[in-house]
C-alpha cells in the first residue's frame, strides 16, 4: 500500500535575480512500513520537498498524497525530525516529549506515562526534568526522536536527523534508529548526505539531481538487518551497492566526470 | 546577565566569595562618596555649591523619619509601577501582534518609527490640559514613554523565533491561535525581559520629570520645590530616595529574569559573581 505519494512537484524560490527553481517535476512513492533514503548533492532541494511533504510549505504545481488524500497542511500523520532538534528550550525533557500527546487528547496521567516510557526508550532515564540546554548533541536528537516516536505517527520524515552529530554518535543514532525501524515498522522518509547511512538504514534509496532538484535513480538494498553493524558494513553486498549510489550522487555533483 | 568579556576577566581570585564579591563591588561608589566629602569639608569645594555626602544623608534620615518623604514616595512608585504595568501588557500585545500580523505591522510600525526618539515628557503640558494635574497625566507619561521599548523588543524577540519551532509545533497539532501562547512568546521571554529591564529605568526617569513639571504629590515635585528653594541636601536627600529605589527594583528583576531564563542558553555563560 502507497503511505506518501508525490507527483510532479515543481518549486520556485524568489531571489534577487529572478526565480530559482528548487525542484522539477519530483516524483516519488513510498510504501507504508518502508524506510526510504533521499541522497543529493547540497542544494539540491531535498530539504525544500520535505518541507512540502511536511505540510510546511506549498509547492507551486504537482500534487502529495499521504494514504490517498491531498496534503494541505501539517498533520499528526507525519512525525518530523529536523536536523536543528528543533526542540523547545524552555520546556523540560519531559515537557518536551510530552508536547505532541495533548493534541492526541490523552489526560494528563497518559501523557506524563507515555512521556516516561519514550524517554526510557531513547536511553535518557533520569534527564526528565533537564532542560534541553543541559544536553549534548546526540542527547537532544534522541529528544527529539522520542518526542516525534511519542503521538506515534504513521509517518516519520527525517530531514537529515544525524547529520549535526560526531561519528561515533552518529553511528549509535543510526542504531537505535534501525532497532525502532525493525519494532515499529512506520514509513520513514529520510533526507541525508550520508550515503553509507542511507544504505545502512534504508531498504530503498533514491538519489536527487542537482538543482532544479528531481529523481535520477532508485537503488533497492536488499542486506540482511539482523546482523551486527560490522558484519553488514564489511559486507560486500553492503559496499557494491554503497558505491553505486556513492558515484551516483558524485555524477550530479560534476555530470561526465565520472 | 554578565556575559560580556569584562565581566568574566579573573578580576577576583576565586576564593573571595558571593558576599564578599558584592561588597567589593560596591567600593566604586563608597570612593566617590569619600572624594565628595572629603572635596568639600576641606573647602576645595565651596560648600554653597554643593553640600557635603553627609549632609544628604542627614537630610535623607530627616524626611524619612518626619513622614514627609514617605508619601511623596509612595505617590511617585506608584504612579511608575502602575505606568510600567500597563506598558508591559499594552507593549507585550502590540509587539506580538505586529510580529505576527501585517496588516498590525503595517499599521503601527510607521508610528513607532517616527515616534521612537520623540521625548515624551514634552507632552506633559498637553495632558494636564486633557487630563489635570495629576496622577493621570503622569502616568500617561509613563506609560507612552515605557512602551515602545518594550513594543520593539518584543516585536523582535517574536518575529526571530527560529521557523523550526513553530514548524514543528504545528507537526505536533498545536493550532495557529496557540502559536502566541504556547511557542512564540516563551521564545522571546529573554527579549520581552530585556525590554522590560530597559523601560524599568525609564519609568522613574519618566514619573520624576512629569512631577517636576506639574503634580500635587511625589518625589520629583520634592526634589523640585527643595532646589528652587535652594536647599540642596534635601533636595540631593530626595534624589537619593529615587535611586535607591530604582536600584533595589532593577535588582529584582535581574533575579526574576534569572528565575524565568533558567533554561535560556545565555545561563551557562553566567560566572560565578554575576
Amino acid at each position: 500500500m502507497v503511505s506518501i505519494r508525490v507527483r510532479g512537484v515543481d518549486k520556485f524560490y524568489r531571489a534577487r535575480q529572478g526565480a530559482v527553481q528548487a525542484l522539477a517535476g519530483v516524483e516519488l512513492s513510498v510504501d507504508s512500513g518502508e524506510f526510504v533514503s533521499l541522497v543529493g548533492p547540497s542544494g539540491c532541494g531535498k530539504s525544500t520537498l520535505l518541507y512540502i511533504i511536511g505540510g510546511f510549505i506549498a509547492a507551486d504545481c504537482g500534487s502529495i498524497e499521504i494514504n490517498g488524500r491531498e496534503v494541505r497542511g501539517p498533520g499528526l500523520d507525519r512525525g518530523v525530525v529536523f536536523q536543528e532538534y528543533a526542540l523547545f528550550p524552555w520546556l523540560t525533557i519531559q515537557q518536551n516529549v510530552a508536547y505532541g500527546l495533548e493534541a492526541r487528547g490523552l489526560s494528563r496521567e497518559e501523557r506524563r506515562a507515555t512521556a516516561a516510557r519514550f524517554v526510557d526508550m531513547v536511553g535518557l532515564q533520569g534527564f526528565e526534568n533537564h532542560y534541553p540546554r543541559e544536553l549534548s548533541g546526540g542527547m537532544k536528537q534522541r529528544v527529539a526522536l522520542a518526542r516525534t516516536l511519542a503521538y506515534d505517527p504513521a509517518i516519520l520524515l527525517l530531514d537529515e536527523p544525524f547529520g549535526a552529530l560526531d561519528a561515533q554518535t552518529r553511528e549509535s543514532m543510526q542504531d537505535e534508529m534501525l532497532r525502532i525501524w525493525l519494532s515499529t515498522r512506520k514509513t520513514v522518509l529520510m533526507i541525508t548526505h550520508d550515503v553509507t547511512e542511507a544504505v545502512y538504514l534504508s531498504q530503498r534509496v533514491l538519489v536527487m539531481s542537482g538543482r532544479p532538484g528531481h529523481i535520477v535513480e532508485e537503488f533497492r538494498i536488499n542486506i540482511d538487518r539482523s546482523v551486527t553493524r560490522e558484519v553488514t558494513m564489511l559486507s560486500d553486498d553492503f559496499n557494491r551497492v554503497r558505491n553505486d549510489i556513492w558515484l551516483s550522487v558524485r555524477r550530479q555533483l560534476a555530470p561526465g566526470a565520472v | 546577565m554578565n556575559t560580556s568579556f569584562a565581566a568574566n576577566l579573573p578580576l577576583l581570585p576565586a576564593w573571595v566569595n558571593g558576599r564578599a564579591r558584592r561588597l567589593i563591588r560596591a567600593l566604586p561608589i563608597a570612593m566617590l562618596l569619600v572624594l565628595w566629602e572629603v572635596l568639600v569639608v576641606s573647602g576645595l569645594i565651596d560648600r554653597t555649591f554643593l553640600p557635603p555626602a553627609h549632609a544628604v544623608i542627614l537630610a535623607f534620615w530627616d524626611m524619612l523619619v518626619h513622614g514627609e518623604l514617605l508619601a511623596h514616595l509612595w505617590a511617585t512608585v506608584f504612579t511608575a509601577f502602575v505606568g510600567l504595568g500597563v506598558a508591559v501588557v499594552l507593549g507585550v500585545f502590540l509587539g506580538a501582534l505586529m510580529a505576527t500580523n501585517r496588516w498590525v505591522n503595517g499599521l503601527v510600525g510607521p508610528l513607532v518609527a517616527t515616534t521612537y526618539s520623540l521625548p515624551k515628557t514634552s507632552l506633559v503640558p498637553l495632558f494636564i490640559l486633557w487630563f489635570g494635574i495629576g496622577d493621570v497625566t503622569n502616568g500617561l507619561t509613563v506609560v507612552l514613554g515605557c512602551l515602545l521599548p518594550i513594543l520593539v523588543s518584543t516585536h523582535h524577540g517574536v518575529s526571530s523565533v527560529p521557523a523550526v519551532l513553530v514548524w514543528s509545533a504545528r507537526a505536533m497539532g498545536t493550532p495557529q491561535y496557540a502559536m502566541l501562547r504556547r511557542v512564540l512568546l516563551p521564545a522571546a521571554t529573554a527579549s520581552i525581559l530585556s525590554g522590560v529591564r530597559i523601560a524599568l529605568g525609564y519609568c522613574f526617569v519618566l514619573v520624576i520629570s512629569a512631577e517636576m513639571i506639574a503634580t500635587k504629590l511625589g518625589i520629583g515635585k520634592l526634589i523640585f520645590l527643595y532646589g528652587e528653594n535652594g536647599a540642596y541636601a534635601y533636595m540631593l536627600g530626595g534624589i537619593l530616595a529615587v535611586v535607591v529605589i530604582a536600584f533595589v527594583a532593577d535588582r529584582s528583576l535581574v533575579m526574576i529574569t534569572r528565575r524565568l531564563l533558567y533554561w535560556h542558553d545565555s545561563m551557562e555563560l553566567r560566572g560565578a559573581h554575576a
